[in-house]
């Protein structure tokens, strides 16, 4: 992704930009993460580079393919799972994973065969008769991100994969994206958890009002913004706590806001 | 980028979805235009014998029978397209969902489009189907008709689409509903001839799709005098709102 700016254009208001020129290179196997609060041009940024919306300008390549000449071709290879809740509601779990793999040109047999391994490693086998909608909100995320996988994509696009869901559900989420990084599937991972940054993500870049504000391993940009010693903060009137560093920590300093250190 | 296979594949998924819940499907596609040709055609075309319309002579159930053609085509696409594609955009994002797979949104509008005008031909068909057995329509005609109504399926599914582009909420389409679709229903020909009515209400008539449709249907099933403006007023209007609705609905989609 080269240069890669969005400006939102509204009739009646002032233009917003939503990215202002980010560019970043994810390779196979790299879990990279894009971390931010809401508003910082994650969402706008997952959107661009499935090709989805067109950029004001700059580039986005999959293997070399530009999304926006040719979005068929790049999107072979490409597999999102959108923050919204995009499943179609008017198919149950395993049809909707078969259909799904259809739009991939996955013949009906092929997608027959890999729903059910999917099913079985998203712990889904038991619902997959079931309408979306007698799925709980944990088991609807796990199904998107299944989804995702059916057509085996070499380039992953998870957009806050995790958001409002129970640590149960969350772990095996977590063990299924080590699993495709694992197997040198390239994961752009959109995330306001920082731990899960931390976790999960080979680099971290730090979005904020639309710029990477930095981009480098979880504890490279710890140890470049805020040092190894311990963060004294106090936790609420009269108690204070000493933990180590964390990227949280990172993010609050790069984006104007300051935690005590202690020496 | 706009290919065969990808509007094939979407048109595949509705057509699936209609499969799955065929009782409902049949109901909803079926019921209305049968409820309509008995409770007018048998019941009023009971009472009013025959109609004079210039040189031709024609029973008032031959003369509702096609304006049924015409009203079926008007509310299958109309309500699938407007009702239909806002739950698959704004509650379901079926669209948002496909799109970022390798089917362009090009496409899915494209699908959209001819499974609204497909739902809407299957439901006319029947009607014509119907009107020949009873000995109302001339085969060939009927015949002849049907991909006319295929056609004339895209013009109203266009507008439904842009309706459901245009609205904020499920309800604002009933703003058109009731101030387009219904006055079109009633003052476009289908229960009456337009000579019946004044010549203004005949020119504003004669302005919206549903006169044109339904007077090219009656000169093919019952050979009445051809309206040379009618198919003109239907070519600009199926490129109008075709083009017009796969834009607002991309304009809504795309930011």
């Amino acid at each position: 992704m080269r240069d890669l700016a969005k400006r939102y254009e509204t009739p009646g208001r002032d233009p917003v930009w939503a990215i202002r020129g980010i560019s970043f290179e994810i390779h196979e196997g790299e879990c990279f993460g894009l971390l931010g609060p809401n508003g910082a041009g994650k969402s706008t940024s997952m959107n661009c580079i499935s090709g989805f919306y067109p950029a004001t300008s700059g580039s986005v390549k999959i293997f070399d393919t530009d999304v926006y000449t040719h979005p068929k071709q790049a999107r072979m290879n490409l597999g999102v799972c959108a923050q919204d809740d995009t499943l179609d509601t008017d198919f149950t779990v395993f049809d909707q994973m078969v259909r799904y793999g259809t739009y991939f040109r996955v013949a009906v047999a092929e997608g027959r065969r890999r729903t059910e391994a999917l099913l079985q490693r998203f712990g889904l086998d038991s619902r997959r008769a079931d309408l979306v909608e007698q799925l709980s909100g944990g088991m609807r995320r796990r199904l998107q991100v299944a989804r995702a996988l059916v057509s085996k994509p070499k380039v992953l696009i998870l957009d806050e994969p995790t958001t409002g869901l129970d640590p149960e559900v969350r772990r095996v989420l977590w063990d299924v994206i080590a699993e495709e990084r694992a197997k040198g599937v390239a994961i752009l991972l959109s995330t306001h958890y920082m731990e899960e940054a931390e976790r999960l993500c080979d680099r971290v870049a730090i979005l904020h009002l639309g710029k990477i504000l930095d981009c480098a391993p979880p504890s490279e940009l710890i140890a470049k913004h805020i040092g190894k010693e311990q963060i004294d903060e106090e936790i609420r009137a009269g108690v204070r706590w000493k933990r180590p560093p964390n990227l949280e920590d990172v993010y609050l300093k790069l984006t104007g806001s300051h935690l005590e250190k202690t020496p | 980028m706009t290919g065969w296979w990808g509007i094939r594949c979407v048109w595949l998924r509705y057509f699936d979805v209609y499969r799955k819940s065929l009782f409902y499907s049949v109901v909803t596609t079926f019921v209305e235009p049968m409820l309509y040709l008995i409770a007018f055609g048998f019941g009023l075309g009971g009472l009013i014998k025959t109609i004079q319309l210039g040189n031709v002579s024609v029973s008032y159930r031959q003369f509702i029978f096609a304006g049924i053609v015409g009203q079926t085509i008007l509310f299958q696409s109309f309500f699938e397209a407007a009702y239909g594609s806002f739950i698959r955009m704004y509650y379901q994002r079926v669209f948002q969902a496909i799109a970022t797979t390798p089917i362009t949104l090009s496409e899915v509008l494209w699908a959209e489009l001819i499974w609204d005008a497909s739902k809407a031909t299957f439901a006319s068909s029947a009607v014509l189907m119907i009107g020949t057995v009873m000995g109302d329509f001339s085969p060939p005609g009927a015949l002849i008709a049907l991909p006319l109504c295929f056609l004339c399926s895209f013009i109203f599914a266009g507008l439904g689409i842009l309706v459901a582009a245009r609205s904020r909420t499920i309800e604002d389409i009933s703003y058109p509903q009731y101030l387009l679709i219904f006055p079109m229903f009633l003052f476009c020909g289908i229960f009456f001839p337009l000579e019946n009515l004044p010549k203004v209400f005949q020119w504003i008539a004669w302005t919206l799709p549903l006169t044109s449709v339904i007077s090219l249907i009656r000169t093919l099933t019952l050979g009445l005098p051809f309206q040379v403006q009618a198919l003109p007023l239907l070519a600009v209007w199926l490129v109008i709102l075709i083009v017009w609705s796969r834009r607002a609905m991309t304009r809504r989609l795309v930011k």
